[in-house]
């Protein structure tokens, strides 16, 4: 299995719903979009790519339609549902709280 | 909501479309796998690494696929799919096994289901009205029968004064009654019931069309005449047209206006007959049958059936104890009408398995013989499913030996046998359909429609599913366990080995000998039902079925007084005997063996010191006119029968049968004795002469007490003419129309048909349709015993077939081998016949004491049956067993 260990757990759903909220995107290019803009901070094995689109799908907060590519290629481009956008505005609003009180811990003084 | 249906969709898409998604999947991997492939190039790999290096990254295609393929969480459902597709494949390479599985399951099932439907009818349907749990039904109990009705006095006084219950309703009996849509026309007998004006309300249903009655219509005796019409007859007597409401329709003379049209989902309360039309009680007057009693006053008028609805949070206890009070209320202002009269509260099944009705019963004990069957039928699909298991013993531990799970392994053959199982339960629904058609082709010979409650509706369909799945499990269950144990290392290293070990085997003879004994015991159980019946066939009724002509008349349909009903009558039996070819005529309210019911008649032995609890006997009683004795050829054995003289003014008379008379005058003469009708202050009435007793209801009915009353001193409004002719009864039925016609025109005869015609019907057809059914159940159940007993013998057979060689080789006869055969197949018997004696004479005393009612063991039964059935058995050991001695050594030893 290949979960992504580098990934704090769920993550990934957030930045695919992230990613797909901006335009509607095939696998290839969100994989490529994911090492873009995260840089190696998060590291997404390929493999896990795909069974977590699927995942997304079957839970009905992304839809997936075959389209032509700009080099005239048939790929599955991935867009938000309504669904899916619920899903994102409540996942987003989790990680801040979480974050924002890790981050509210780390910032403690050892004092 | 809105979650829910999305994903479902989606579901549903990747469980129809399965390729075509899978499809997809397939497609978009290797579209990545592309793009990446050509970075790697653009990296300046070879295109041979960088293919390596895009899996690699992928972390290997099938892995991902089946990740992918998880996630859409219907893998029990596609691994299903996938085994019964399997399965399919694998049962089509064995068709001549799976054909016989299929026909044995389809005829086990088969049966089942069209008993289930019988006892679904006759037991457990519901009410056909909202909330029918809450419906209860109220009796009067007394000595002699725990089933009573109540007056209608008594009805308005439970009505007012009971507190458990959200309404209180009752109906009179579905009654023939004569009908005509216009005025004038000549009335036709339709049936009627009298129900209680809150009927509908209480029951909670909403007419189809128009309303229900309303309480003050059912108040004033005779004034509302009102009608509600059934739905079926609505739709055949009016072509479902909706003008119908406020027509004028004529009931027995009387013109009634139509309100309303009972609703497509009501046939009625009762299980039998489905009334065409209702009116309220207030109009007894016109419907009534009971002259002698006043159906408004008379408190032992006990004409009327009384349900009611239980308050929501009321339990039965309470309400059965509240009737109690006030049934000892009843006894204490009337202690002449309800001595010891008690009451009871009872739910639609207690009045369903109501002791005093034989169908039920006799159902029941059919549901368990088909049981029966259908448990034979699943142990030889067993039996023939651990055969084949054990040939496909290499194919099950190599899938071991490759890794597949146990469970997923019983899982696939559970599926195989699941597959069977509903092909068996496809075609048993058809044979369940075609037996209850049987069943329904069966047409009851009386005026008035009899509807049998048996139909192939959706709780049999159900019930047919969960039977077949049922007989999957226990026909898989066993096989799967087994050959998934398999002990891969032998089973691998031969195509054909069993497991050593008695327990295999073991399980086998446990179904020979459970078939064996269940067969017996089927065997027994319908060979026992079509001796008794014979027997009581051949016993005879005690008085002459031939050369009788039957006409029914009711003289109510015109709106005769009871005078002009007797005039009537007297007029008719003198012009009939007249009659060119009538040797003789009598007029009976019921012919014996008829499909109505006699009347009881309450009375008190005089001089007799009654028990301080009892204020009369019951015994069935006949109304005759002076013809009957000679015309039915009832031998009067002591005084004499009635005589033209015992008109109503004469002293009053009656004649009792033998059985009545040894009943309640032991070793002395009855004749001249007295009886008083009612209670001990009741009219007094002579015994002046003693006839033979004969069959009144069934021909297997023990003797029961008789009472004849004269019609003369005892007027009925329907009567039954008998004719006895000289030629074919049916050339009589010009001249009696002739005279009916110059005496009434608009009388109808009812019912004109020849006597043993009537008793064909219902003394022979009638109770044989059971007996044919259970002897079918008898004969499935034995032929699928031996099938099962021979496969097993020849299965043994084969297994030893090297050993028989070897034996052979070393010298033995092939007598030894024979024996060596046999010997397990003959103990096998022997235990399945002592457990089938067994279980067919527990089956025997059942019989007899819901059915026949004769005691003694039937010894032709069992001198018959078991020896025969023994010899079956043996030879289906026999036949394998002789060929495996025929078989050449040389030939056995090469044998795998």
């Amino acid at each position: 299995m290949s979960k992504p260990n580098d990934l704090v757990q769920g993550t990934l759903d957030l930045l695919l719903l992230k990613m797909l909220a901006l335009e509607p995107l095939h696998g290839w290019a969100i994989s490529l979009r994911l090492k873009s803009i995260s840089g190696d901070v998060l590291q997404v094995s390929e493999g896990s790519l795909y069974p977590a689109l699927h995942k997304l799908e079957q839970a009905g907060w992304i839809t997936a339609e075959w389209k032509q590519t700009d080099n005239n290629r048939r790929a599955k481009f991935y867009s938000l549902t309504r669904l899916g956008k619920r899903q994102l505005e409540s996942e987003a609003a989790n990680w801040q709280r979480l974050s924002s009180a890790i981050s509210h811990v780390i910032q403690l003084s050892e004092a | 909501m809105e979650h829910w249906w999305f994903t479902a969709r989606l579901r549903l898409r990747s469980i129809l479309r399965r390729t075509r998604v899978e499809q997809e999947l397939n497609e978009e991997l290797q579209f990545h796998l592309e793009h990446k492939i050509e970075e790697g190039i653009a990296h300046g790999l070879s295109p041979k690494e960088a293919r390596y290096a895009a899996l690699r990254a992928m972390g290997g295609l099938e892995q991902r696929k089946e990740e992918m393929r998880d996630m859409r969480r219907i893998h029990w459902l596609t691994d299903f799919l996938d085994d019964a597709q399997y399965a399919i494949r694998s049962l089509r390479r064995a068709s001549g096994l799976t054909a016989f599985v299929v026909v044995t399951l389809a005829t086990g099932i088969g049966m089942a289901a069209a008993s289930f439907s019988m006892v679904d009818g006759l037991i457990f349907r519901p009410y056909p009205v909202p909330q029918p749990g809450g419906v209860v039904t109220l009796v009067s109990t007394s000595h002699d029968s725990s089933f009573d009705g109540f007056s209608y006095r008594e009805y308005l006084e439970i009505r007012g004064k009971t507190k458990s219950y959200g309404g209180v309703i009752a109906n009179a009996e579905f009654e023939a009654v004569g009908f005509s849509a216009e005025p004038g026309g000549t009335p036709r007998i339709r049936g009627g019931m009298m129900v209680s004006g809150n009927y509908f309300h209480v029951l909670g249903v909403e007419p189809r069309l128009g309303r229900g009655f309303r309480e003050d219509e059912d108040q004033a005796p005779g004034r509302n005449a009102v009608v509600v019409l059934g739905r079926d007859f609505w739709k055949q007597e009016f072509a479902g047209d909706p003008s119908v409401l406020g027509r004028t329709i004529r009931l027995n003379g009387r013109d009634f206006t139509v309100i309303g049209v009972a609703p497509e989902t009501f046939p009625g309360m009762q299980l039998f007959v489905h009334p065409d039309f209702y009116t309220p009680l207030a109009m007894a007057q016109v419907f009534s049958t009971n002259r002698q009693k006043d159906f408004f006053e008379d408190r032992d008028d006990r004409e009327l059936n009384v349900s009611a609805r239980l308050k929501p949070g009321t339990a039965l206890k309470q309400a059965r104890n509240e009737l109690a009070l006030l049934a000892k209320d009843f006894e204490r202002e009337y202690p002449e009408l309800n001595r010891s009269r008690g009451a009871a509260v009872h739910t639609q099944f207690e009045m369903r398995t109501r002791d005093d009705d034989a169908n039920w019963k006799f159902i029941v004990v059919f549901a368990g013989l088909s049981l029966a069957v259908l448990l034979v039928a699943c142990t030889n699909v067993a039996g023939l499913l651990l055969s084949r298991a054990r040939a496909r013993t290499r194919e099950i531990t190599i899938r071991l030996a490759v890794g597949a799970g146990r469970f997923r392994l019983i899982r696939l053959l559970l599926t195989e046998s699941l597959v069977l199982a509903c092909l068996g339960g496809l075609g048993g629904i058809a044979i369940g359909y075609g037996a209850i058609q049987f069943l329904l082709s069966f047409s009851v010979p009386s005026e008035l429609p009899v509807t049998m409650p048996f139909q192939m509706d959706a709780r049999v369909l159900l019930a047919g599913l969960a039977l077949s799945v049922l007989c999957a499990l226990l026909c898989g269950l066993a096989p799967a366990l087994q050959s998934s144990r398999a002990d891969l290392v032998t089973g691998l290293k031969a195509a054909d080995v069993d497991v050593p070990g008695r327990k295999r085997l073991w399980g086998r003879s446990v179904l020979v000998v459970a078939q064996v004994s269940m067969s017996l015991m089927l065997l027994m159980a319908s060979f026992l039902m079509a001796r008794g019946f014979q027997h009581s066939l051949l016993e005879g009724t005690g008085f002459a079925k031939d050369h009788l002509l039957m006409v029914k008349f009711d003289p109510r349909l015109v709106q005769y007084s009871p005078a002009q009903t007797q005039q009537f009558y007297k007029l008719l039996a003198e012009r009939v005997r007249a009659a060119l070819g009538v040797r003789s005529a009598a007029l009976t309210q019921n012919p014996p063996l008829g499909l109505d019911g006699f009347d009881g008649v309450a009375f008190v032995p005089d001089g007799f010191e009654m028990p301080r609890d009892r204020e009369s006997f019951t015994s069935a009683m006949d109304t005759v006119d002076e013809g009957y004795f000679p015309t039915m050829g009832i031998p009067v054995l002591r005084g004499r029968a009635f005589l033209t003289s015992d008109t109503g003014d004469a002293p009053r008379v009656a004649v009792v049968n033998e059985q009545f008379a040894k009943h309640y005058w032991p070793g002395a003469d009855a004749v001249g004795k007295h009886i008083r009708l009612d209670n001990s202050t009741g009219a007094s009435v002579e015994i002046v002469g003693i006839a033979q007793t004969v069959k009144y209801r069934q021909t297997f009915e023990r003797p029961t007490d008789f009472v004849y009353m004269p019609l003369a001193q005892h007027p009925i409004a329907r009567m039954v003419l008998l004719l006895r002719s000289t030629a074919d009864p049916l050339e009589l039925v010009k001249s009696v129309k002739n005279i009916v016609r110059a005496l009434d025109p608009n009388l109808p005869m009812l019912e004109t048909r020849t006597y043993e015609d009537l008793y064909r019907y219902s003394a022979v057809e009638g109770p044989g349709i059971g007996i044919k059914l259970v002897g079918t159940l008898g004969a499935v159940g034995f032929l699928l015993a031996i099938a099962g007993l021979y496969a097993l013998v020849a299965y043994n057979v084969s297994r030893r077939t090297r050993e028989i060689g070897i034996r052979m080789a070393l010298g033995a006869a092939s007598s030894d081998v024979v024996r060596l055969v046999m010997g397990k197949g003959l103990v096998l018997v022997g235990m399945g016949t002592v457990i089938g004696l067994a279980m067919g004479f527990a089956v025997e005393r059942l019989m007899n004491s819901m059915l026949f009612n004769a005691g003694g063991v039937d010894i032709v039964a069992y001198v018959v049956i078991v020896p025969s059935m023994f010899l079956v058995t043996m030879l289906a050991a026999y036949v394998p067993a002789r060929r495996a001695a025929r078989i050449a050594p040389t030939q056995a030893l090469r044998y795998e």
